[in-house]
């Protein structure tokens, strides 16, 4: 893992004694509110519903148990016992003070932390494949790219005051776990003709009030054009990028709006009188990094105690679903569920996380993942050990076996949290989770996605769930839109709308009325809600969304 | 009272010492011309920015969709004075919301225009004269006041929209109103529609008495509801047949004519600033004291005065050098590549930041630098001291900061970002 150097760690202790000087000079009338606001929101600092909330970065979802105990430490000390993961695979506190925040940000620092550039309209933090440096399917680990990215984008003097927010994903797997298509930009490692590493770039890909699948900007750029070429695309995004209405200010509209090819013409340009200015210090910087991020030191044991528990139905359930396979055989991927039935998607509490880091330590080579799915993974765990560390989750409530499955969904805080949602999540994933639950469907269902947000601007992702569904306020009363059949995956698709939404206490039933047709109309258990969905078209499923509300309201 | 006969100048104003402007007509139709094509907010940016246009200031009711150019004004140039016609009659409601917007909005120098408080003594000693002479009325509380407090201007800005109807249906964006001043209408052609979108995609809050059936809001004995299906502003005056009052033309015919600024006793602005840090003007007797309102030349050594006494050509009246010393100016639209042939002619370029949160000007520089401009090159407007480390190593060499900003964060605010080489992953990463 890549440790902070001591330029990284004098950066962060000079951003906190910055921001601490910025806080007492708002106080002092030095900065208006509307300058202030812009530096405490590059700073994480947001203002909610109920209180401030601070966003901290996970540097492409990176942790050590040091970094999680300090979390703890933080949601004990300033904030109400618990935080929440996000989809961007950040962790947010919800309830600080602001006096409190330079003292967090402090504690964090202590750690090689910080909550820099998770807000505002700047550079967001970078992420990565969760499954970074585990993956069977994995051609190159990403994190490496994903960390010099970091460094470049930190405190970028161009671009601290872009149109608006941009972010930033790679993954170095062709099994797209970053969700590389709906990102400003986009990179997936692959290697061209001649074996030679590079990227394929993706620009202008977004969820949000206006969802896009972002087009393919470059084929092929070499491994060492990455940060001059990503400069020429913010540079030429924040010249070009509308600033007179903020809906229409992320880079998929400046694209759409201009068309793929004079935006490539443009940042081509710019790529040329840019690519002489890095003379090789990047790259000298990325080998040091990749040395940082090398395989942890495997060890081998005899797999008996991982054979033997399979016969337990109960590990051998959370086994099956909440296992990946990992390019060491004898090693496994293990996602630790932060989606326990009925409680709140992406939240732990300081003693979870606490109990994750001794984990992590004992049996994970001391590493942590916070995934975009809002669960934590344990990338590197040998399967003797795996009897014991479910059997240690499993009193702590860590141990629910439904990775992938109908309740391991994800939804933003909802009205319950944020300033801009126009109608509740968490409860509505809540009661989803619950029912088929109770129904002991769950496993029967298979590989499901349900992705939920409480507002237009989707940071529950739902327009690619499996089956997405966006709360809205219609003339006061909180109505659901369910949308079916997106992917989020290399293969990214935008789900498809289905008809009039439902009230709140409608959209659990409506839901069920999907997968109930899905269970009747697939040709076997082999074939994933997603497959069928694709053979049928949305049609019978529409049909049973709707004929039967129309059944029962007649 | 004391009776100041200088006009009311801002304090920007009062600094730039403009030449004198060419006739209101010839003004008008060059103005009408170039921005015939152009949107509301390039209307309002330039209307705020060009020399032709003069000393300007905003006229707003604080009514039903004031907020749109308030906000846009905020954004551009908050320290642009807006006059409020205070009638004494208006809505506890409108009040309490210019108060609201006031503050949330950060607008610098809104001025509260009062009637007269010895004609309304003569005139209306009861508050009843609306219910005998609307007209007389409209004329004490708002033409009368509202001429005496233009009198320092040369451009007002109104909201006033085509889609309103009747006599605001061929509206322009420049009017020239009887060869005495210049009236900027930069919602001239907005629809109904893009007023809303405008509110609600940057969530500005309403006029409260909006949501209660107020689409248009004046004096509370002369506003009533409107029912679904009436016309905007079928509320206002109602049942009359008065449609204007007297504040704007009606049908190209002048209902209120320019009055000499020495026929009229002074106007009594009652200064309304956010600021509490500067001084405090006295309400009962203003007389604006003279400030040391000069922009502020900040570099790694202090601050220090503007030393750059040669005229500076924006980019769009540039074709090639004229003198000996040349200076251009850039602003945020401007594409800094039809400079390339004449870089080392160059002495200065002035990269003009329409607002803090505004970051082009950042890429502006570094473009020129990398085309290989080697001059002084100044970043110009409302920069903040936390922007000085980003804006040196984009490749400024120096900020020039509006008078009002300089005294809010002094020297030392800025001398700790003057470590600027400091702490910077770019450069590690590009050597």
């Amino acid at each position: 893992m890549y440790d902070y150097t001591d330029f990284d760690a004098a950066f962060v202790r000079e951003r906190v004694a910055q921001f601490s000087a910025q806080v007492a000079r708002r106080i002092d009338g030095s900065l208006t509110e509307e300058e202030f606001r812009p530096l405490r929101l590059m700073n994480g600092l947001y203002l909610q519903l109920h209180a401030y909330m601070l966003r901290i970065a996970v540097p492409y979802g990176t942790l050590n148990p040091r970094q999680m105990r300090q979390l703890a430490m933080i949601a004990e000390t300033w904030d109400r016992g618990y935080g929440h993961f996000t989809t961007r695979q950040n962790i947010q506190f919800n309830w600080p003070k602001l006096p409190d925040v330079p003292k967090i940000l402090s504690a964090l620092a202590d750690v090689g932390m910080h909550s820099i550039q998770t807000s505002g309209n700047t550079i967001r933090n970078v992420t990565a494949d969760h499954f970074a440096g585990a993956a069977a399917d994995e051609i190159e680990d990403p994190r490496p790219v994903a960390e010099l990215l970091r460094q470049w984008s930190t405190d970028h003097p161009e671009f601290q005051f872009l149109p608006r927010k941009f972010k930033i994903a790679v993954t170095g797997s062709p099994n797209d776990r970053a969700v590389t298509r709906a990102h400003d930009i986009g990179l997936r490692m692959i290697r061209n003709d001649r074996g030679e590493p590079g990227f394929e770039v993706i620009v202008g890909g977004g969820l949000g009030r206006t969802p896009m699948i972002g087009p393919v900007i470059r084929d092929f750029l070499p491994k060492a054009d990455l940060l001059p070429y990503c400069e020429a695309i913010v540079a030429t995004y924040n010249m070009l990028g509308r600033r007179d209405n903020k809906f229409k200010a992320r880079i998929k509209i400046t694209v759409f709006e201009n068309g793929l090819d004079k935006f490539r013409a443009l940042v081509e340009e710019r790529f040329q009188a840019l690519r002489p200015q890095f003379g090789g210090a990047d790259q000298a910087l990325l080998a040091e990094i990749e040395r940082a991020f090398a395989p942890p030191d495997y060890v081998q044991k005899p797999l008996a105690p991982y054979h033997a528990a399979l016969t337990d139905p109960v590990f051998r359930a959370w086994a099956d679903t909440n296992l990946s396979p990992h390019k060491n055989p004898d090693y496994a991927v293990v996602s630790i569920s932060l989606k326990a039935h009925g409680e709140t998607p992406g939240n732990a509490s300081a003693a979870q996380m606490r109990l994750m880091a001794d984990l992590a330590e004992t049996y994970g080579h001391s590493e942590l993942r916070v995934s975009h799915e809002q669960n934590i993974i344990l990338p590197h765990v040998h399967r003797a050990d795996l009897p014991a560390l479910h059997a240690a989750l499993k009193p702590a409530g860590l141990a629910t076996a439904n990775i992938g499955l109908i309740s391991d969904i994800i939804a933003c805080p909802g009205m319950d949290y944020c300033t801009l949602a126009t109608a509740r999540a968490i409860p509505v994933a809540q009661e989803i989770a619950q029912r088929f639950d109770a129904l002991k469907l769950e496993h029967e269902i298979g590989p499901m996605k349900i992705k939920i947000s409480g507002c237009i601007n989707a940071c529950g992702h739902h327009h690619v769930g499996h089956i997405g569904i966006l709360g809205l306020d219609r003339a006061g009363v909180e109505n659901y839109q369910i949308t079916l059949g997106g992917d989020g995956t290399e293969d990214a698709v935008l789900g498809d709308k289905t008809g009039p939404g439902f009230a709140y206490d409608e959209v659990t039933d409506a839901v069920e009325r999907i997968v109930r047709a899905y269970l009747e109309m697939r040709h076997d258990p082999s074939e994933t809600f997603l497959a069928t969905y694709r053979r049928l078209g949305p049609a019978p499923f529409k049909s049973a969304l709707y004929q039967e509300a129309d059944a029962n309201a007649a | 009272m004391p009776h100041d006969s200088a006009p009311d100048r801002s304090p920007l104003d009062r600094v730039l010492d403009l030449p004198p402007l060419a006739p209101v007509a010839r003004r008008v139709a060059s103005l009408n011309a170039r921005y015939r094509h152009h949107g509301a907010t390039a209307v309002m940016e330039r209307a705020l920015h060009d020399p032709e246009v003069g000393r300007i200031a905003l006229v707003s009711s604080f009514g039903a969709e004031s907020v749109v150019l308030l906000h846009m004004l905020s954004v551009m140039r908050p320290e642009t004075p807006v006059l409020f016609l205070e009638t004494e009659l208006l809505f506890p409601e409108t009040l309490a919301y210019q108060r609201d917007l006031t503050e949330r909005l950060g607008l610098r120098d809104v001025r509260l225009i009062h009637p007269d408080p010895e004609a309304l003594r003569a005139r209306d000693p009861d508050n009843s004269l609306h219910r005998r002479d609307m007209d007389a009325c409209c004329l004490l509380r708002k033409a009368e006041p509202l001429e005496r407090a233009l009198s320092g201007f040369d451009t007002w800005i109104t909201g006033r929209k085509r889609f309103q109807g009747g006599t605001r249906a061929a509206l322009e964006f420049f009017e020239n109103e009887a060869e005495a001043r210049i009236k900027v209408n930069p919602l001239a052609r907005w629809t109904k529609a893009d007023v809303q979108d405008y509110i609600q995609n940057n969530r500005l809050p309403r006029h409260p008495l909006v949501a209660r059936g107020y689409p248009s809001i004046g004096c509370a004995p002369c506003t009533s509801p409107v029912a679904e299906g009436e016309d905007e502003r079928a509320g206002r005056w109602r049942g009359t047949g008065k449609k204007e009052c007297g504040i704007h033309f009606v049908n190209g015919r002048m209902v209120r004519g320019p009055v000499p600024a020495d026929a009229m006793p002074a106007p009594r602005p009652v200064l309304v600033r956010n600021d509490e840090h500067a001084p405090q003007e006295d309400t009962a007797d203003a007389t604006p004291a003279p400030q040391p309102d000069a922009p502020v030349i900040v570099t790694d050594q202090g601050f220090a005065a503007d030393d750059w006494s040669h005229p500076v050509t924006p980019l769009a009246e540039f074709s090639g050098p004229t003198g000996p010393v040349t200076a251009i100016e850039i602003g945020p639209e401007d594409d800094p590549q039809l400079l390339a042939r004449h870089l080392p002619e160059i002495d200065m370029i002035r990269v003009r930041f329409p607002s803090f949160s505004d970051g082009r000007g950042f890429t502006h520089a570094r473009q020129l630098r990398l085309m290989g401009f080697q001059g002084r090159l100044r970043a110009a407007g409302p920069v903040i001291a936390d922007q000085y480390a980003m804006a040196r190593r984009s490749g400024f060499d120096e900020v020039e900061i509006p008078a009002e900003l300089a005294r809010r964060q002094p020297w030392p605010q800025w001398q700790r970002r003057a470590n600027w080489r400091a702490h910077d992953y770019q450069s590690r990463l590009r050597a």
